[in-house]
């Protein structure tokens, strides 16, 4: 699904990255912790094509070339990041933007786009599975959302994009206990043999409900050690410090 | 261009010589001595007026009797509403459906026109007012009794379809709203024709105690099409004014506004969007005047610039030595798309009271980089995910439009010039 090979980036000529591997087969759910600073929202921004990093390394999704698709084309093609700061935007009405990016997928992928009451009643329904307020619907996106609010709209917005690899970018940061099940459940719930995803987090926490199938620790700008549940366990314990 | 409105005056001024508005001539003669604004006067010191002008217009003429009438039919469909038609210029009809007919004299200008009687002190200071005094012939008188809602909001269609010979208009509204009364209008200026036109109106609206005036303005003006609109608003003791403009056509639009807040409790909003494109200049200009205890203003304006345009807000909250427990709030937000388009902004305050909570924000910038990028990582392209935040931003203005049937409709209308925009 989604092979990273050697990937090194800087940025304003600091290294940020450095050769950082991982493959990821469909089905699998990876998670990296490490420590901050450590690289983490960076390989999941460049993951999701954020500008302005140099970059070098070879990173191929579904036997594309990630570095030669668009932002809008890696969504397009099923890779999804949720955000580890969802932007707030004035104006813009949370249900309309919603839609849009979801036709914005349906229609690359040719199948029909939603009308109003179609999208309607699917946004109703995984809104309500995820516990949030429909009310938030009707607001402008992601103003003056809580901070739980914000990051259960992002997965939210996954799983109505149901895409084929999602990158959680510390997506359990600012979760109160309740709200890292219910967001554990949504993932759960999307878990498959053609889905993969990967877990940016600092805490064991949230890998408690979704179990990983892989865990790494980034170190560095690099894996500095790989394992299964017990590492995060084992981290949980000793810190980064003696990896 | 001054030599030759000369000539189109004295015509113009034989004709209607015998009409109630006799001090034509030294309206003229005023505007004469101090010809169109240029950038030396401070109000018009971002935009040089003389320039559209001459750049537009190889003569201004003004010809009521070449006109050629034509059936004007596109009413806005998606509520109903109470309506006014002016065709080049003239006011040709009225439909009030089921409104109370006695409370309430709604008339053109030109038949009944004697109350409006101008003196030359009248706006002297200002030269397209002193021109509007000289030329205009018609427009509206609106008189509302006391104690009256009405049912639907008003549209006024102000349509124009004009030849060379007849380009030049100028227009008079006349609103007063008595005691406990309450009117929504929407002013459409539209150019159906391919003809540039030079259009300055003159609107002066007052509001008795506890009245409520909510005024909109959209135009669909052609390229090379001038419009100057002036207005004189004041408000009596715990009346509310609202005001909202939708600027997107003409290449040069000024919308000015003179709003006294002259008694206690009284308010006022003054709130537009700015969508400016392919050279045109666009200004919204305003002055409210807080002359009495516990008044408030709001003013937001939002604006997005590209293709080489410009915009302006000059806004000015003057605050008396009477007024002391005064709100006043200005905002001005402008968002440029290219990097040859300029926004102006002079917000100022003048206060003489001691008691008094003013503020006021101006901010230009960048589309945000980062939003983009998050709304490009769900699937929109770069330019959907541009259209949809200028839609965002420019909404934020809209929003404070609190008739939910007009407030609909400047939000579909600013959806599609943004649908419409490449």
């Amino acid at each position: 699904m989604l092979n990273i090979h050697n990937l090194s980036a800087k940025i304003d000529k600091k290294s940020i990255l450095n050769g950082l591997s991982l493959k990821i087969k469909p089905g699998e759910v990876h998670a990296i912790m490490g420590p901050n600073g450590s690289g983490k929202s960076t390989l999941a921004n460049i993951l999701s094509g954020k500008k302005g990093y140099d970059i070098s390394g070879k990173v191929s999704y579904e036997n594309n070339d990630l570095f030669n698709l668009a932002i809008e084309e890696r969504a397009h093609k099923g890779l999804f990041l949720a955000f580890q700061y969802p932007l707030e935007i004035p104006g813009v009405n949370t249900s309309n933007f919603l839609k849009t990016s979801l036709n914005a997928i349906r229609k690359s992928k040719g199948q029909k786009e939603l009308d109003a009451l179609e999208f309607l009643k699917i946004v109703k329904k995984k809104a309500s599975e995820l516990k949030i307020d429909e009310k938030i619907l009707n607001r402008q996106l992601n103003v003056g959302f809580s901070g739980g609010e914000k990051k259960k709209n992002e997965i939210l917005q996954m799983s109505l994009i149901e895409p084929k690899m999602a990158i959680l970018d510390e997506t359990d940061s600012g979760l109160d206990i309740d709200a890292l099940k219910i967001v554990a459940k949504g993932v759960n719930a999307l878990r498959g043999k053609e889905r993969s995803f990967l877990i940016i987090t600092h805490y064991q926490r949230l890998l408690d409900y979704i179990k990983p199938d892989f865990v790494h620790v980034l170190m560095n700008g690099k894996i500095a050690k790989s394992g299964c549940m017990e590492l995060a366990e084992e981290l949980e314990k000793t810190g980064y410090e003696k990896i | 261009m001054i030599e030759n409105l000369k000539k189109t005056f004295e015509s113009f001024n034989k004709k209607f010589i015998s009409w109630p508005n006799n001090n034509r001539d030294k309206f003229f003669n005023k505007f004469m001595k101090m010809g169109f604004p240029n950038n030396k006067i401070e109000d018009w010191k971002f935009s040089n007026f003389n320039n559209f002008v001459s750049k537009n217009f190889k003569s201004l003429n003004t010809n009521f009797e070449n006109l050629t009438s034509f059936k004007f039919d596109k009413y806005v469909n998606s509520f109903d509403h109470n309506k006014i038609i002016f065709i080049n210029g003239e006011f040709k009809d009225k439909n009030f459906g089921n409104e109370e007919k006695e409370k309430f004299v709604c008339s053109d200008i030109k038949s009944f026109g004697e109350h409006l009687r101008l003196t030359i002190e009248d706006e002297c200071e200002n030269s397209l007012n002193l021109l509007n005094n000289a030329f205009y012939l018609d427009g509206l008188s609106l008189i509302i009794e006391k104690e009256y809602e009405f049912k639907k909001p008003l549209i006024i269609y102000n349509v124009f379809k004009t030849k060379k010979e007849n380009n030049f208009f100028n227009q008079k509204i006349k609103i007063k709203v008595g005691e406990n009364s309450k009117i929504d209008i929407l002013l459409l200026n539209i150019n159906l024709g391919s003809e540039p036109i030079f259009l300055n109106i003159y609107n002066n609206i007052s509001l008795k105690k506890d009245a409520i005036v909510k005024l909109y303005s959209s135009s669909d003006l052609g390229e090379k099409d001038i419009f100057y609109n002036f207005n004189s608003v004041d408000v009596l003791n715990n009346s509310i004014f609202e005001n909202f403009i939708f600027s997107n056509s003409a290449n040069f639009y000024k919308n000015e506004i003179k709003c006294s807040l002259n008694e206690k409790y009284s308010s006022s909003f003054i709130n537009g969007a700015i969508f400016s494109q392919n050279e045109q200049t666009h200004e919204i200009k305003s002055r409210i005047e807080h002359n009495d205890e516990n008044t408030k203003s709001y003013q937001k304006i939002k604006s997005v610039l590209d293709k080489k345009s410009k915009s302006v807000f000059q806004g000015k909250i003057f605050v008396s030595s009477k007024a002391q427990k005064t709100d006043g709030y200005q905002l001005s937000k402008a968002i440029l798309l290219d990097k040859e388009s300029e926004f102006d902004s002079k917000p100022e305050l003048e206060i003489y009271a001691d008691d008094v909570k003013c503020s006021h924000g101006s901010t230009s910038g960048n589309l945000d980089e980062d939003a983009i990028f998050y709304l490009m990582s769900r699937g929109l392209s770069e330019f959907e995910a541009k259209k949809l935040l200028i839609k965002g931003f420019l909404n934020d203005a809209v929003e404070t439009i609190t008739n939910n049937e007009i407030r609909k409709y400047f939000s579909s209308k600013i959806e599609s010039k943004i649908n419409e925009y490449r």
